[in-house]
């Protein structure tokens, strides 16, 4: 007499699947979320003739250098001088700061001395070459 | 005679409900990759005293490859302040700003912290021209 062998049971647990999906969608969330935006605001008004000053203070920003009103000097030199300019302004259209800037400055520069002049004060204006 | 009343089988099946949960878990992830940025690979630059955004629903990034992207997806640069804002479009149709009042028009700004100027600053330009208030997405400064 032959004796059949006993049928394995190979089905996974189907109830346990709803929960490790659950959980996996909860991560999956979390984890998008906590992506940080932290940052800076930054004004910069628009073409308005009437807002823009006669007269702005002129920033060059260079790779190696930075301008202002045309001097090349160090960035400390460059901070003092600044702040000091901008407390003789009265009105805030006078604190306009022009800033030119060479097309290879690197973005990290770029926010680096613009936050500096916001810090000091002044509102930034972009000069770029019409192409 | 009493006859019973036979009981009736209320119970859910549950070998569906891994399969919901898992188209559910699917669809989550996808519809995250779409509305988000967060493929788009960015050193971010650093700063200081940085705040919170006041809102989140539009950001324009450029990559460490310099290419730019608009709420995750690649745009053309010169396309920005149209797809932000077109002020002679009918109502609903007017960009991704649209009508919103000052103070929720912010703009995130991820830009990789090489990038060269003649890259960024167009792209600052076009937001500040669609009317978004800019927020550059920073790290704080060690």
């Amino acid at each position: 007499m032959k004796l059949r062998r006993q049928a394995l049971l190979t089905e996974p647990p189907a109830s346990a699947t709803s929960d490790i999906a659950f959980i996996l969608i909860i991560f999956f969330l979390v984890c998008a979320s906590i992506q940080e935006d932290d940052g800076r605001p930054q004004e910069i008004p628009n073409s308005d003739k009437e807002r823009q000053s006669k007269n702005p203070i002129r920033v060059g920003l260079e790779r190696d250098h930075i301008k202002l009103n045309g001097d090349t000097m160090a960035m400390q030199v460059f901070e003092e001088k600044l702040a000091t300019l901008l407390d003789q302004k009265v009105n805030e259209a006078e604190k306009t700061v022009a800033v030119r800037c060479s097309p290879t400055v690197p973005y990290g520069r770029w926010m680096e001395v613009t936050a500096l002049i916001e810090d000091s004060g002044g509102t930034i204006t972009l000069m770029r070459k019409v192409q | 005679m009493i006859l019973q009343r036979r009981k009736m089988n209320a119970e859910v099946p549950s070998m569906a409900m891994g399969d919901i949960a898992f188209l559910l878990l699917i669809f989550f992830i996808i519809l995250a990759r779409v509305t988000d940025d967060s493929h788009v690979k960015v050193n971010k630059a650093s700063g200081e005293e940085l705040e919170k955004p006041k809102s989140k629903r539009v950001s324009v990034a450029i990559d460490t490859n310099q290419i730019t992207y608009l709420n995750g997806v690649r745009i053309n640069p010169d396309t920005i302040t149209a797809a932000l804002y077109q002020p002679d479009a009918p109502p609903g149709q007017q960009g991704l700003l649209g009508d919103l009042p000052p103070g929720q028009r912010t703009v995130l700004l991820k830009i990789d912290k090489d990038t060269p100027a003649y890259l960024f600053e167009p792209v600052i330009e076009a937001v500040s021209k669609a009317g978004g208030e800019l927020h550059h997405v920073l790290e704080e400064k060690k």
